[in-house]
């Protein structure tokens, strides 16, 4: 049986013996993928599990319109189950009220995301792939190393074609904060384009610093093609490296960011070497 | 839960990105991108991921209203059908056919449109039907049919990324279509050289490698010294000018008429710039023009838009991919308004009403005789508006905040006997109308739009229309009928099929073959695949033409009364006459007044401060509106977008027209400016 094939068999089992209310999947679309909430068994056929589609966002504000005893279903790859987990901490969703069906990505799939888990925690079928060390991206090297005027010069001119289209914080899966710092005016100027790199990009970057999931959505989605997610590596990989910690993975624990700040003792994780080019100089 | 995702077209620009709308009890509740669509593939712009705000605006008319002393009451559908019907037929009736004009709209479906120009040119018997692309490309359409043989966007939006050099005239892409921009700098990303000539720093400016600021409307000047450089240098494609052009020869006595110092003057920029940018454009390998309302805009319009087709021309760089002449089309389905035939000189498919064949196959096709004569443009509508012009019908046309000289429509519209409006909601034009139809909206309806590289999209109904609005394909279904025409159609795809039977541009284009990526036309035949991009071997007039243009410098100069060069135009977060986006909550929280561009220097020598008042003037109106000083425009000049009808910029513009197209000159005129 193929990965599809299984995912469909489960997504039937689930909705056959109500096991939950729908499943939020991809289903083909006079030949496209789009996506779907599935309530009849008799649905599932549609259903698709390419390309990969981030639907923990979704699948969150389904739950929270959805009436108290609604369970869902939701197929999901590493980055929407490592979503779902920072949701889940941040009492976003109810993880009692939501069933994951895992998939795990290729290794093609991987490369494009710079993913280094590119699978759930558990996975319904199929085989998991080795992640790649983000790092060892060409663009995040030509981004996030070098001397500083160059690595200033570099995210300059990226960040000056921003269109201010939102579509960064709309499409990250954690990104949900009501009312939300970019609509505010002590921060961003309203009615200007590009955004202000200081107070619309760096908070973006710095309200997810130890959220992020590295699902590369904002990459994705951004019109003029900012390699967004690259403001989150070496956040990221700070936390790695000195607290062994990884949003998303585990949910027993808390963000450093926050048990560090509560001891009152020791410093925040440190700033990653790379915020100094968006200082804008000393 | 009843919860439902649905593909469909974002109802703005002409970029046509694809939008996913989440559906949930009856209700559009929020805007997804669609990853897989072919031109946005996942991205979209602020107006996109909005696009759901403003359909289930209270301010949505839900149903049909007849003016009564000045007042507006509710009528049922059947009455305000024969009441329509009748006062079209006594108005034909008392002073012929002639008398009756329409407005179509870009804004409405391909088969909305075709119903419309049908209804008028076959149930009323004239061709006085056009819409509001008079106001945008009409130069362009004008000029590129005629040197070219189509008027449509040469290339395709992914081309783009594929050019060595891309030149852009006159169009601020980053905030009228951004996510074609963003394939702009996927070309620069790949190496490509990005020049912006524009008379304002714009924020396309900012992110490319060379910026010629030139003087408002010289772009002939400047574009006929390239020309002379590639020629001083040889750099011409000779051997594409020979076997695929004609004119050639006047083109070069023309430009041996003017020197070199003369037009670097008349543009104001240095000769060393607009040689580099000469040799760039003609020393690639392949290079691609993109322009917009900047060039079209002008009373010379036209001949900018030659000008543009000589330089592509000379360089032979047309015809192949990544390298065309790209218009830029502005709103959602204008070009598919004028592929159909909503346009006063052309039928379906830019079939010339002058011409014997053409009257015979329509006048068979739909079984009436039809007049010869082309009819009046959007502009001339108005000014015959209350004489010749005795009743009037627009679709979703708001023409009070669009047209040029607002104050003059005012006056002219109440001297109709009759008008029909039919929008959305109860707009500007709207309110001065006798019968207003309300309409649905892009997400109530099925049909297609054409976005601006020709491509024919579906768009799926998502939600019901609100109250008893209907959409606009059923209200000219119940009009035809009353006209004794076909309007029985089953649905909009039995549409679509009669006009690819009268269309050969658009022969093989059914409903279903369309899926979610389209089908750009011309596409002659069922299995053909549709046409990347134009002109290929042979123009579709044959051979390319060289025009010598007509260069007019703006009409109105500053002088002492009026020392400022206002311009007009688009900003990011809204759109056209701002009936839409501006009911847009999270798009009105952006800019929620309108604002003029003022440089520094100027603010400063008159006490403007940011944020203040100020009142700009010109020899036809006034507005009031907000200051916003900033180094985008150059000392002595404004700019005001035209999306606020608290102050309509275009209360201040200029009727001139454009001697070809007939475009008013919208981007410069004399204006004055003080505090408060
Ligand atoms: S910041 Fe970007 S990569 Fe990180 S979770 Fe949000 S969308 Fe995904
Ligand atoms: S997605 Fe890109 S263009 Fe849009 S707001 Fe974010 S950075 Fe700017
Ligand atoms: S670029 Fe145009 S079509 Fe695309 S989302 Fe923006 S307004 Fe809509």
């Amino acid at each position: 049986m193929s990965l599809r094939e299984e995912v469909l068999t489960r997504v039937k089992a689930l909705l056959k013996d109500r096991r939950v209310d729908g499943v939020l999947g991809l289903s083909l679309f006079e030949k496209e993928p789009v996506p779907c909430l599935f309530e009849d068994p008799f649905d599932v056929d549609a259903l698709v599990i390419e390309p990969k589609w981030l639907l923990a966002k979704l699948a969150m504000n389904i739950l929270k319109t959805a009436p108290q005893e609604y369970r869902l279903g939701l197929v999901c790859r590493g980055c929407d189950d490592r979503a779902v987990t920072e949701l889940a901490k941040r009492n976003q969703l109810d993880r009692n009220r939501l069933t994951l069906l895992g998939i795990p990505c290729t290794a093609e799939q991987a490369r494009k995301c710079l993913c280094s888990t590119p699978y759930p925690r558990e996975i319904v079928a199929g085989e998991r792939v080795e992640g790649m060390y983000p790092m060892n991206d060409e663009q995040a090297q030509l981004f996030l190393t070098g001397s500083m005027e160059e690595r200033m010069k570099r995210w300059a001119r990226e960040l000056n074609r921003c269109i201010k289209c939102y579509g960064c914080r709309n499409v990250c899966p954690i990104c949900v904060c009501i009312p939300c710092k970019l609509e505010d005016d002590l921060w961003v100027k309203r009615g200007h384009i590009p955004a202000d790199m200081v107070s619309y990009h760096l908070i973006r970057a710095f309200h997810l610093s130890d959220t992020c999931v590295s699902c590369a959505g904002c990459t994705d989605t951004c019109p003029v093609n900012i390699p967004l997610m690259l403001l989150q590596v070496s956040m990221r990989e700070t936390l790695k490296s000195q607290y062994a910690y990884e949003p998303g993975l585990d949910p027993e624990r808390v963000s450093p960011v926050l048990t560090e700040q509560e001891k009152g003792e020791g410093t925040l994780f440190q700033e990653p070497a790379w915020i100094d080019s968006l200082r804008g100089g000393s | 839960m009843n919860l439902n995702f649905i593909k469909t077209i974002c109802p703005y620009c002409g970029t046509g990105c694809g939008i996913i709308l989440q559906v949930k009890g009856g209700r559009a509740v929020t805007t997804l991108a669609d990853r897989s669509h072919p031109v946005s593939r996942g991205g979209l712009c602020i107006k996109g991921w909005t696009a759901h705000e403003f359909i289930h605006h209270p301010d949505r008319l839900t149903k049909p209203l007849l003016k009564k002393n000045g007042k507006f009451k509710e009528l049922s559908w059947d009455e305000a059908i024969g009441l329509a019907a009748d006062r079209l037929k006594e108005t034909v009736k008392a002073h012929g056919p002639d008398a009756v004009a329409s407005l179509s709209s870009a804004r409405c479906t391909n088969e909305e449109n075709y119903l419309f120009q049908k209804l008028i040119r076959a149930g009323l018997g004239t061709n006085n039907v056009d819409h509001c692309a008079r106001l945008c490309h009409g130069p362009t359409a004008a000029a590129m049919a005629y040197a070219l043989g189509s008027g449509a966007m040469t290339n395709s939006i992914a081309d783009f990324s594929g050019a060595e050099c891309i030149l852009i005239i006159g169009s601020n892409a980053a905030e009228t279509h951004p996510i074609i921009m963003g394939e702009i700098y996927k070309a620069r990303d790949n190496g490509a050289v990005l020049v912006v000539v524009d008379p304002r720093r714009t924020e396309v400016a900012n992110n490319a490698d060379m910026h010629l600021q030139i003087n408002s409307g010289t772009d002939i000047p400047l574009i006929d010294a390239m020309m002379k450089l590639i020629l001083d240098a040889s750099l011409e494609n000779r051997e594409f000018i020979a076997s695929r052009t004609d004119g050639f020869t006047e083109m070069k006595e023309y430009l041996s008429q003017r020197t070199l110092e003369e037009l670097s003057r008349e543009c104001g920029i240095p000769l060393e710039d607009i040689r580099k940018v000469a040799e760039l454009y003609a020393r690639a390998r392949e290079a691609s023009i993109v322009f917009c309302m900047g060039i079209t805009q002008h009373a010379c319009g036209t001949s900018n838009v030659y000008a543009i087709c000589n330089l592509a021309l000379l360089c032979g760089h047309v015809g192949k991919p990544h390298s065309g002449i790209c218009p830029l089309r502005g709103q959602n389905n204008v070009q598919g308004a004028c592929d159909v035939g909503a346009l006063p000189n052309v039928y379906p498919g830019y079939q010339a009403v002058a011409d014997e064949k053409n009257h015979a196959k329509f006048a068979q096709a739909w079984g009436r005789d039809l007049s010869r004569k082309p009819g009046l443009t959007v502009t001339e509508i108005f000014a015959a508006a209350g004489t010749t012009v005795r009743t009037l019908y627009t679709m979703g046309e708001n023409p009070l905040l669009s047209d040029p000289n607002q104050g003059h429509l005012m006056e002219m519209i109440p001297k109709l006997d009759f008008f029909i409006a039919q929008d959305l909601f109860m707009t500007e034009t709207a309110r001065y109308a006798d019968l207003v139809l309300p309409a649905a909206c892009y997400a109530e309806k099925t049909g297609t739009f054409t976005n601006t590289e020709r491509r024919i999209q579906l768009l799926r109904k998502a939600v019901d229309p609100p109250g008893e609005a209907k959409d606009d394909f059923s209200i000219l279904c119940l009009l035809l009928k009353a006209f004794g025409l076909k309007g029985d159609y089953a649905d909009p795809s039995e549409v679509m099929d009669e006009i690819a039977a009268l269309t050969p541009i658009m022969a093989g284009v059914h409903f279903d073959r369309l899926g979610t990526h389209g089908l750009q036309w011309p596409v002659p035949s069922d299995d053909h695949p549709g046409t990347r991009y134009l002109h290929k071997d042979t123009f579709t007039r044959g051979k390319g033409l060289f025009v010598v243009p007509k260069y007019t410098p703006p009409k109105e100069m500053p002088d002492e009364n009026y020392p400022f060069v206002l311009n007009t135009g688009r900003m990011f977060s809204h759109y056209h006459t701002g009936t839409m986006t501006r009911r847009s909550p999270f798009l009105d929280r952006e800019v929620d007044k309108p604002f003029v561009e003022i440089h520094p220097a100027d603010a400063a020598r008159l006490g403007i401060v940011e944020g203040g008042g100020v009142t700009v003037t010109t020899r036809r109106g006034s507005i009031e509106t907000f200051a916003r000083i900033t180094t985008r425009v150059m000392e002595g000049s404004l700019f005001a977008p035209f999306h606020f009808s608290e102050a309509p910029a275009n209360a201040l513009t200029i009727e001139e027209l454009d001697p070809d197209s007939k475009m008013p000159e919208l981007k410069v005129c004399a204006a004055r400016l003080e505090k408060g």
